[in-house]
């Protein structure tokens, strides 16, 4: 996959600053910076237990900030509830990818319209066809319980029910979680797909080898803090291996072989 | 025989509308109203006060079911709301406390002492195997399966309905999606409320009187029987488990009225509630997936 | 709460409430309480046995209680007792049951059959009805063990409402009249009529039920309900049979509840069905759930608060309070369960502890882990089919489990020498935890056999296991993390502790001998851990990697034949992960364990691991020593996604 420029005229889409939160007494975030340009892939990196999941919840408005601010398009959005946060633009692929099992996969798209729909009902069937077009297996299983599917499909439905409501910016968590190498291969591509159409996407990922193939910029993520952010070019493997705190051990099969 | 049979698909029409009530509120937030018979119960006092003023019996099942639906949407948002995604045995607990208050309430204000709320219709009714079967009792049937089929129609084919169904299955994912769950949750509760009042003013003139909890207890677990039965996600089997339940309980006392044995209808509905819930927990009409969740042991 | 561990259903029944906590410390101590109870019981016994002392006191108690005061304390001691029962069944082993008020009914009428119907005395009348409705309570216990949470609810609901409208009115019980007389009968014709004088008798039952109540909570018994509460399947890992102890606390329960009743009965001197309405089922709950699940002091207060309230309100010359009590009762249970689901208990014991302190941030500046203690083995360990030193420890032929359609684990086969360190990786979802519960116990494999020493454990289920020396540990840390470190290191020891219920029950010597000996011993494995002087620090309150330390230091506390671990490195940071690395072989190389290990960190197993087998989609890929598996081109390929494996 090769990565495109970054237009130069890039103002921050999503704008998260010294974002603090965590869990009863218990914080997990340190005061997180993160800007998103409009038009880029950004990608947060981390190892387990460095926030990665709790940033994004955040971002999404399903995590309360303790202090901090999210701007979408320079508008504070960090009193908003997740629903109003869609309704501004923003889309979700949450981790699992969380799609209604007993619904069909046209029930679960037609959810993902539900604002659109209110608003402008031949919209949604221009859109609906648009998801059909770019993922032809759901097209194919259309009346399918969504449970029933395999992983990936599961995979595309998530993001095709995020589609649906026209976001500006996607977020998405950690879309490798659970599915086969060679699935996450077509996830990523899909996503790399979205963004060469000028979609802004934010995704927080566990795996760094393919993560870092994808986006333009990074945010590496440790104990909580940002402790580098900036184009991936820059970036080679002892840089980030150094940066994320992975001791002398790592000759991880999945960074040396490729 | 056939005498039981017609007595119980009667009982079993109301059970089979608490069970409805039942069977929205799981599908639509996986918790058991226990206090879904009794909300109903508390309207009738509602009901009895309208009248009592003079106002005719349909203002006063209008005011009632509106009444009872409102107090549905308070007590989701006062106490479920609060209540985030704590276990659902939790939430649970919870309606057993408002069946409780509501139950105190009535005994507070009213004393033990019955009241009586006359029936829109009196008459006769239509003659069935030498058993009448009065005009109320044919109204139950009608409101019952209409209400059935629309709050099918509306849970599958509107985007609103969809969107209960997708709160149970996965609330977060609702509000990931930009759905408002808090509204979506308000429409459950609400219409529980109203689906109880409606079975309450129906069963009312069988009973002839209002008195606290009279409402409550009996027919909540006739109505559990019910839904457990028919399968809890299966809105189609509550009016199904409804019927098998009222006439399994009237057969059986029936049969059994000579043996002296007391609370037939009791034993029925125990039996039915253990065998569904060991045996087959999805009922009769309810998914495979409701089995997985309900019913298993650790190994 | 902690449900990520229990395998199967998803729906995992929850009992509200989160208290649980540790009944020891503050004003009663278990000394204090026992030494209370002693004098209140030399007081209040004389009365009821007689003799000049019994006349002195007896006079005091008339003029002090009159006799409707009397009643109502009598009834109010009755309720207190049925409380703790209930306490003791939903609040420590979180068994639920919203239909007691039926067993208060059948404790009474089956007394009411010995002391009204054959004119038996109540001393005989009270256990009979203790023994009848503990058998009757297996009714309710056999389902719960297929049962959780909201659906035993359901199934108790039933229950009560079969009691209070069939059972309880067979003629069998009522003799064909409208109730059932409880005749206070002390010997032959003697019999308790003032309810002064009956009133020593609740009381003193009151104060048993509550040293009962204590013994429980201070043996093995106690500590397994509350594991059972919190997770069935760590509860299982320690050795513990969940079914059995589940059935324990119903017959217990309703043992208690079954006195309770005919203690009631024989204070008013007449039941009928009406005496228990299904109402009072509910009540109970209320009382235990806003007193505080788990908390027998809040339960006991509470019940007896409640139960005068009513009649206090009764007394006052405002009739408009009259009927008060039920809508305060149930809109305090709303406000408890939604805002405040510890009860009263736990708002004094949040008072009384202050701030709650920080909670250890990182690991980072966490102390690196120490050396694993080397603890002698324990005596009063039962016989374990030894191996013959030259096999291995584990042999796992051909196992496959099924979900429904889906295969998770299929054909998977392996070995663990002893005293090696064997690990097992591969991608997610490629079936590495169920193979692990599999072989521990917590699930049944379709096909296959786990064989331990040269024994055959396939049909055993996870706590035998446990009990014949296999230890494991969980993803989430499987410790019981309200409870503090020295009661997770108690419960660890439960198949140490060498005495049975009963015993229990009674707090035997032989139980006061073997309970002091656990708590030295755990003390000794707390202070090798570095955990002194934080005994009673629940472990919820630890970092993680500090209760990583602790469970596995807990597991190695039953001399297990083999130690299970599930990704022991996840959620550590880098630096603990490699300290980590060192333990693990430490674990072979000092203390000679023989080890299991699953881990995701690849680089972790590589380093420690004598052998290693690979899993994917739930087939063992390929096996061999770590530098064999590394230059293996089909586990690069499995990392890497050029396998042609299809997906899921």
């Amino acid at each position: 996959m090769s990565v495109l420029p970054l237009p130069d005229t890039a103002a921050p889409l999503l704008s998260a600053e010294g974002l603090v939160t965590g869990f009863g007494s218990h914080a997990v975030l340190h005061g997180v910076d993160i800007q998103v340009r409009e038009g880029e892939i950004a990608g947060i990196f981390g190892l387990n237990g460095a926030g990665k999941s709790v940033t994004i919840k955040a971002l999404a408005g399903l995590q309360p900030l303790w202090s901090g601010r999210v701007s979408l398009g320079g508008q504070d959005i960090s009193t908003l509830s997740p629903e109003d946060r869609v309704g501004l633009g923003i889309g979700n692929i949450p981790q699992g990818r969380q799609v209604f099992p007993e619904l069909t996969v046209e029930e679960n798209l037609r959810l993902g319209a539900y604002r659109l729909r209110r608003r402008n009902r031949g919209r949604y069937r221009g859109l609906l066809e648009e998801v059909y077009e770019r993922f032809p297996v759901l097209a194919q299983r259309r009346s399918q319980a969504a449970g029933t599917m395999s992983g990936g499909e599961q995979a595309s439905l998530a993001i095709g029910r995020a589609l649906m409501s026209e976001p500006r910016l996607l977020l998405v968590d950690e879309p490798s979680a659970g599915l086969a190498p060679k699935v996450i291969e077509s996830v990523f591509q899909a996503l790399h797909a979205l963004n060469r159409e000028g979609l802004t996407i934010l995704l927080v990922e566990q795996n760094v080898t393919f993560g870092l193939k994808l986006v333009h910029t990074a945010h590496l993520l440790r104990m909580g803090r940002v402790v580098y952010s900036g184009e991936v070019g820059s970036l080679d493997r002892d840089r980030v291996v150094q940066e994320l705190g992975i001791g002398r051990l790592l000759s991880s099969l999945q960074g040396d072989k490729k | 025989m056939i005498e039981a049979a017609v007595i119980g698909i009667v009982t079993g029409a109301i059970y089979g509308l608490i069970a409805l009530g039942l069977v929205l509120v799981y599908k639509g937030t996986r918790v058991i109203n226990f206090a879904q018979a009794e909300i109903g119960g508390a309207g009738l006092y509602l009901a009895y006060i309208c009248t009592s003023h003079g106002l005719p019996w349909i203002a006063a099942a209008v005011i009632t079911i509106a009444g009872a639906a409102i107090l549905g949407i308070v007590f989701e948002r006062l106490i479920v709301r609060p209540m985030g995604d704590a276990p659902r045995l939790t939430v649970a607990v919870a309606t057993v406390g408002l069946f409780f208050a509501l139950f105190s309430l009535e005994f507070y204000f009213f004393g033990q002492s019955p009241e009586f709320v006359a029936p829109p219709i009196t008459g006769r009714g239509i003659e069935v195997a030498g058993f009448f079967i009065g005009p109320m009792v044919l109204l139950s049937f009608v409101v019952i399966a209409a209400l059935a089929a629309a709050l099918t129609a509306f849970l599958r084919y509107t985007d609103f309905g969809l969107g209960v169904l997708a709160a149970a299955q996965d609330a977060t994912a609702v509000r990931l999606i930009g759905i408002p769950l808090g509204r979506l949750n308000m429409f459950t509760w609400g219409i529980a409320g109203a689906l109880s009042a409606v079975a309450a003013l129906l069963i009312e003139p069988q009973i002839g009187t209002v008195s606290p909890g009279a409402i409550g207890e009996p027919l909540f677990l006739g109505g559990l029987a019910a839904a457990l039965l028919g399968g809890l996600t299966s809105l189609e089997g509550a009016f199904l488990g409804g019927i098998l339940v009222g006439v399994a309980q009237s057969e059986a006392q029936h049969l059994l009225l000579a043996t002296g044995f007391p609370g037939i209808s009791a034993v029925v509905l125990f039996v039915i509630v253990l065998l569904v819930l060991l045996v087959r927990p999805q009922g009769l009409l309810g998914t495979l997936r409701a089995r997985a969740e309900i019913g298993g042991a650790v190994t | 709460m902690s449900t990520e561990l229990a395998v199967s259903s998803p729906l995992d029944g929850e009992v509200p409430g989160g208290a649980g906590r540790r009944g020891r410390g503050g004003l009663l101590t278990p000394r204090r309480s026992n030494i209370l109870l002693v004098l209140a019981a030399c007081l209040l016994a004389p009365t009821v046995i007689g003799g000049s002392v019994g006349q002195a006191t007896g006079l005091a108690m008339t003029q002090l209680f009159h006799p409707a005061s009397a009643l109502l304390l009598s009834e109010a001691a009755a309720i207190a007792i049925a409380a703790l029962a209930l306490n003791l069944l939903t609040g420590y082993a979180g068994q639920i049951s919203l239909g007691h008020a039926g067993l208060l009914g059948a404790g009474a009428f089956a007394a009411g059959l010995v002391t009204g119907r054959l004119g038996l005395p109540f001393w005989v009348g009270v256990p009979a009805g203790a023994a009848a409705t503990g058998v009757i309570s297996l009714g309710i216990g056999l389902p719960a063990l297929r049962l959780r949470g909201l659906y035993l609810a359901m199934v108790t609901i039933a229950f009560g409402y079969l009691m209070y409208s069939s059972v309880l009115r067979l003629d069998f019980f009522t003799g064909g009249s409208a109730g059932v007389i409880l005749p206070r009968t002390l010997w032959g014709k003697h019999q308790l009529i003032e309810n002064a004088d009956w009133l020593s008798v609740p009381l003193i039952c009151l104060l048993i039920a509550w040293l009962i109540d204590q013994n429980v909570m201070r043996s093995r018994l106690g500590r397994a309900l509350r594991a059972i509460r919190e997770n069935e399947a760590v509860a299982q890992a320690f050795g513990i049979d969940v079914a059995r102890y589940k059935l324990l606390a119903f017959v217990i329960s309703g043992a208690m509840t079954g006195a309770a009743g005919a203690l009631y009965g024989s204070a008013i001197g007449f039941v009928n069905s009406e005496t228990f309405p299904f109402t009072l089922s509910l009540s109970l709950v209320i009382m235990i759930v806003v007193g505080g699940l788990g908390s027998r002091s809040g339960a006991a207060i509470s019940a007896i608060l409640f139960f005068l309230f009513a009649y206090l309100l009764e007394g006052l010359p405002f009739p408009w309070l009259k009927g008060l009590d039920g809508i305060v009762g149930a809109v305090l249970l709303m406000y408890t369960v939604a805002r405040h689901p510890g009860g009263f208990a736990s708002v004094i014991s949040e008072l009384r502890e202050g701030r709650r302190p920080k909670r250890a941030t990182s690991d980072d500046e966490e102390p690196p882990m120490p050396a694993l203690p080397n603890l002698p083995r324990p005596e009063g360990l039962g016989a374990r089919p030894a191996g013959d030193g030259a096999g291995p420890v584990l042999e796992v032929q051909g196992v496959t489990v099924r979900f429904g359609g889906l295969v998770a684990v299929d054909g998977a086969s392996l070995a663990v020498p002893r005293g090696k360190i064997v690990g097992l990786i591969g991608p997610n979802g490629a079936g590495k935890t169920t193979l692990f519960n599999a072989i521990s116990g917590l699930l049944r494999p379709s096909a296959g056999r786990v064989v331990l020493n040269g024994h055959d454990v396939s049909a055993l289920p996870a706590h035998r296991r446990a009990q014949l020396g296999i230890a494991r540990t969980f993803q989430q840390i499987g410790l019981a993390r309200d409870q503090s470190v020295l009661e997770n290191m108690l419960l660890a020891q439960h198949l140490l502790a060498g005495y049975d219920s009963g015993q229990a029950l009674l707090r035997t010597p032989r139980v006061a001998r073997q309970e002091r000996e656990l708590d030295e011993r755990a003390r000794q494995a707390i202070a090798a851990l570095g955990f002194a002087g934080r005994e009673n620090v629940p472990v919820n309150r630890l970092s993680h990697g500090q209760q990583r330390i602790l469970e596995v230091g807990a597991s190695l506390l039953t001399d297990p034949e083999l130690l299970m671990l599930d990704e022991p490195s996840a959620g550590m940071s880098p630096a603990a992960a490699e300290n980590l690395a060192e333990r693990l072989r430490d674990l072979r190389d000092v203390l000679g364990r023989t080890v299991l290990l699953i881990e995701h960190h690849v680089p972790l197993v590589l380093d420690v691991c004598d052998y290693v087998y690979v899993l994917n989609f739930g087939q063992i890929l390929a096996e061999g020593t770590p530098d064999e598996i590394m230059a293996h081109p089909d586990v690069i390929g499995a990392y890497l996604g050029e396998s042609e494996a299809v997906a899921v």
